[in-house]
């Protein structure tokens, strides 16, 4: 209980740290705004002129961008500084956080308030209720919490990702380069149907980069398409919890590489 | 004699800082051949069951979006791991450092640009001639378009030198901007093509990008190539670059001047 007060103590203060600079504030929802509203644009441009991609119904494709925007934008939200961690790792800011009577893992995420989240999770909302409107399916209770639990499996599975790029990054800084990429790939990649791409990248972006397994694979599952995935249903169905578990073996990993972490000091 | 050794010193600072960490190196071939994999496959997968649209057929994408992950590589160099970023000497008062050295800041920085620029260009040279040989991009239509595109191009990467140096200089007025920096990278990516060829997006987007520079950098270039803007109009997209990078050269060189009247050592 103590650890949440502080933890909510030191984000209200995050928040009004970012309020010192207005302009800076209202710019940064803003770049969370525009970033997400680029993909809506990508997805809009390739549905426009694609039309019936990889075989799914325009309405069904919208809720891919939509899911895996809203999981990212809790990602951004509740996860998100292990994202270029490198760079502080380079500026010896850990060596301080070992210091501290809080868990490494905790302080790195309240290094700072992420005001683009806000931005973020406003599009996002805005997509999803755009793409819940859209759709034909009949969204029982079942489908319902189906799609939440994807939507946090997805945020939980984004943030499995970079935790591992930040688990790296410990021993060797560049590793951030990576994360810069992962986050290029997850906006550009994860946004429609993978069938569309040749059965081996799509095994790639299934088994070596799991990218399907955010956005793609639950709603392949919740409009019907998930026989036609390639990848076995029962798989692409238990995307939710293998976001939760690819989360818990990241953590496992980060302690790991914490333990095996030496400073410039030695 | 001097001059020439402090072009070549200020030339290789950022790819020194590459050079000297090799699994940046990996890092960005493994990056480069995955990118232009997957762009590939998208294109060849969207338009397994679409004819021409936009007035690109398969190749024309494929070409176009294979050669924009190319470009890419030619400004991707990480001046911030050098802490050798405007944003970061401004915000730790480096800058003025710049301003002691017997070369001018702004011949420092467009003589470092430009090695970045040919270090960048190694890389996509490198990647077009396997892309060429595999089969991946076609081959320009005949030389005279081989010649305008690398005319285009080279026209697009100054203008794009004086956007980067744009948002650069925009870091002696605030020192807070990560938020604007961002936001003009977006827009630069967004408007150039380096997202999708600008051909796919509507038209009312279409006339808003032909009024900013962006467009300028890749788009008329790549379209050039892949033949999406003939040969008879090269002339007229040649002349538009050609005054965004007038246009830009006095505004950047304008700038330079009122910023150095901002820079103030520790102490004043």
């Amino acid at each position: 209980m103590n650890a949440v007060r502080i933890m909510w103590r030191v984000t209200q203060l995050n928040f009004r740290a970012q309020l010192e600079y207005r302009t800076e504030f209202l710019m940064m929802i803003a770049i969370g705004a525009v970033w997400q509203v680029s993909v809506i644009v990508f997805a809009t441009v390739l549905l426009t002129r694609f039309a019936g991609m990889g075989g799914w119904d325009s309405s069904d494709v919208l809720l891919i961008p939509a899911t895996r925007m809203l999981a990212h934008g809790l990602f951004v939200l509740f996860l998100g500084r292990v994202h270029g961690l490198g760079r502080h790792i380079q500026e010896g800011k850990i060596d301080a956080y070992l210091l501290r009577p809080l868990p490494v893992y905790r302080q790195v995420q309240l290094e700072f308030f992420p005001t683009n989240a806000i931005g973020d999770l406003t599009v996002a909302v805005g997509l999803m209720a755009g793409a819940l409107g859209r759709s034909h399916l009949d969204w029982t209770a079942g489908r319902i919490s189906y799609l939440i639990a994807a939507v946090l499996g997805g945020m939980l599975l984004e943030a499995a990702l970079f935790t591992v790029v930040a688990s790296a990054s410990l021993r060797f800084p560049a590793a951030d380069y990576w994360g810069r990429w992962l986050e290029e790939l997850l906006g550009t990649f994860g946004s429609y149907p993978l069938n569309v791409l040749p059965r081996a990248v799509g095994g790639f972006l299934t088994y070596g980069l799991p990218l399907a397994f955010v956005a793609y694979f639950p709603a392949a599952v919740l409009t019907g398409h998930g026989h036609s995935t390639g990848a076995p249903y029962w798989l692409a169905a238990a995307s939710p919890l293998l976001g939760l578990l690819a989360y818990l073996a990241a953590r496992w990993l980060w302690r790991w590489a914490l333990g095996h972490y030496t400073g410039v000091n030695g | 004699m001097t001059t020439l050794t402090y072009a070549w010193r200020a030339a290789r600072v950022t790819p020194l800082g590459e050079l000297y960490t090799p699994p940046r190196i990996t890092a960005a071939l493994l990056r480069l051949t995955v990118q232009v994999v997957l762009v590939a496959s998208l294109w060849h997968g969207l338009y397994a069951q679409t004819g021409t649209t936009a007035g690109l057929s398969r190749d024309q994408a494929v070409t176009f979006a294979v050669l924009a992950v190319l470009a890419s590589r030619l400004r991707e160099l990480d001046q911030y791991a050098g802490r050798d970023s405007v944003a970061q000497h401004m915000y730790y008062g480096t800058v003025v450092y710049w301003y002691l050295r017997p070369l001018s800041p702004h011949r420092y920085y467009a003589l470092r640009a430009l090695g970045e620029q040919l270090y960048g260009l190694a890389w996509a040279l490198a990647g077009y001639a396997i892309c060429l040989a595999a089969g991946v991009v076609v081959p320009p239509e005949s030389a005279a378009v081989a010649g305008v595109f690398a005319l285009s191009l080279l026209l697009g990467q100054w203008v794009l030198h004086y956007v980067m140096l744009l948002i650069d200089q925009l870091c002696f007025w605030t020192l807070r901007n990560t938020a604007a920096l961002l936001i003009l990278i977006f827009a630069q990516n967004l408007m150039s093509g380096v997202y999708a060829p600008l051909w796919f997006f509507p038209h009312w987007f279409l006339v808003l990008s032909s009024f900013l520079p962006f467009q300028a950098t890749l788009n008329v270039p790549l379209s050039l190539y892949v033949g999406r803007i003939p040969l008879s109009d090269a002339g007229f997209q040649l002349g538009v670059q050609a005054a965004w990078l007038v246009a830009l050269r006095v505004l950047t060189r304008f700038l330079w001047r009122r910023a150095a009247r901002r820079v103030v050592s520790q102490g004043g």
